[in-house]
């Protein structure tokens, strides 16, 4: 059961998240722009609120899940150096580690 | 960035901050609009009495009745013709005596909600609540004004108090228990 929920992916590569950030950016940006405008024309604050929101809903669907648009530009890794005795062995682990810190 | 809740966090984030700007917008362009609207208060009828003032020095004092008109379309703070605020209307009467130089007595009020019209058209109209004087200075007063003034409640800023631009001043009878019409 747990394996199910842990092959769900979730992450982004990192422009996928850029990507991610300037679409819910300017999706919200633009919103808010429409949304004033119409509420200063109607004269009712309450249009601005909920056009405002509908931008948050639709930003929330298009960047929170993962999906397959924020993920074409994977890392790419080191390939696995060939286990040798010594201080290569330190060289793969640091060389490993590295790239998991940003993850 | 990477995972839901970080992007969850920074959205949540950017579009509250956007909101807060937005509210900031909607109170410049509604604070500095002048709202005072032309009112036409009349009064048809004026009768004073001296009676009993049981809350009061427990003596006799001056109590006015007073029968009035009101028109006023009162714009709202946005400016068009029905509510999107609150109103909180209230007609006060002002006048000067010996012991004090300005009494205020608030004499009727009414509340508009949002989405009433606010083309006030009210004919012979009685006062809500008792014009009593705290001694004898209703009686032959010669300037007694009435004015209709408003709180407006915006949705985001300063709360105004509007005062409307008509006003009415009229002389007291001089005698009790009689009426006089205007």
């Amino acid at each position: 059961m747990l394996s199910i929920f842990s092959s769900i992916p979730t992450h982004m590569d990192y422009k996928g998240q850029k990507l991610a950030e300037q679409i819910f950016q300017g999706i919200i940006l633009v919103s808010a722009v429409i949304g004033f405008i119409y509420g200063l024309i109607i004269e009712q604050f309450g249009w601005t609120v909920y056009i405002v929101l509908a931008g948050f809903a639709i930003s929330s669907l298009l960047t929170l899940p993962p999906w397959p648009m924020y993920r074409r530009n994977p890392l790419t890794w080191q390939p696995v150096l060939p286990e040798s005795p010594g201080d290569g062995r330190e060289k793969t682990q640091e060389n490993t580690k590295k790239p998991r810190k940003h993850k | 960035m990477n995972t839901v809740l970080s992007r969850a966090n920074s959205l949540f984030a950017f579009s509250l901050s956007v909101m807060a700007a937005l509210t900031f917008g909607c109170f410049i362009t509604t604070a500095f609009k002048d709202r005072s609207v032309p009112v036409d208060i009349h009064v048809s009828k004026v009768m004073l009495k001296n009676v009993d003032d049981f809350t009061g020095p427990r003596e006799r004092s001056d109590l006015g009745f007073l029968t009035f008109d009101i028109s006023a379309d009162i714009l709202c703070p946005c400016g068009s013709s029905c509510v999107c605020t609150p109103l909180f209307l209230y007609l006060s009467a002002e006048y000067s005596t010996k012991s004090n130089a300005l009494n205020q007595v608030v004499l009727w009020d009414k509340i508009v909600l949002r989405g009433d019209k606010t083309k006030l058209l009210l004919k012979d109209m009685k006062s809500k609540y008792f014009f009593f004087d705290d001694g004898n200075g209703l009686r032959a007063n010669k300037n007694i004004t009435l004015t209709l003034s408003w709180n407006v409640v915006p949705n985001a800023g300063i709360l105004p108090l509007v005062t409307g631009s008509g006003r009415k001043s009229l002389p007291f009878p001089d005698a009790y228990e009689t009426t006089q019409s205007y």
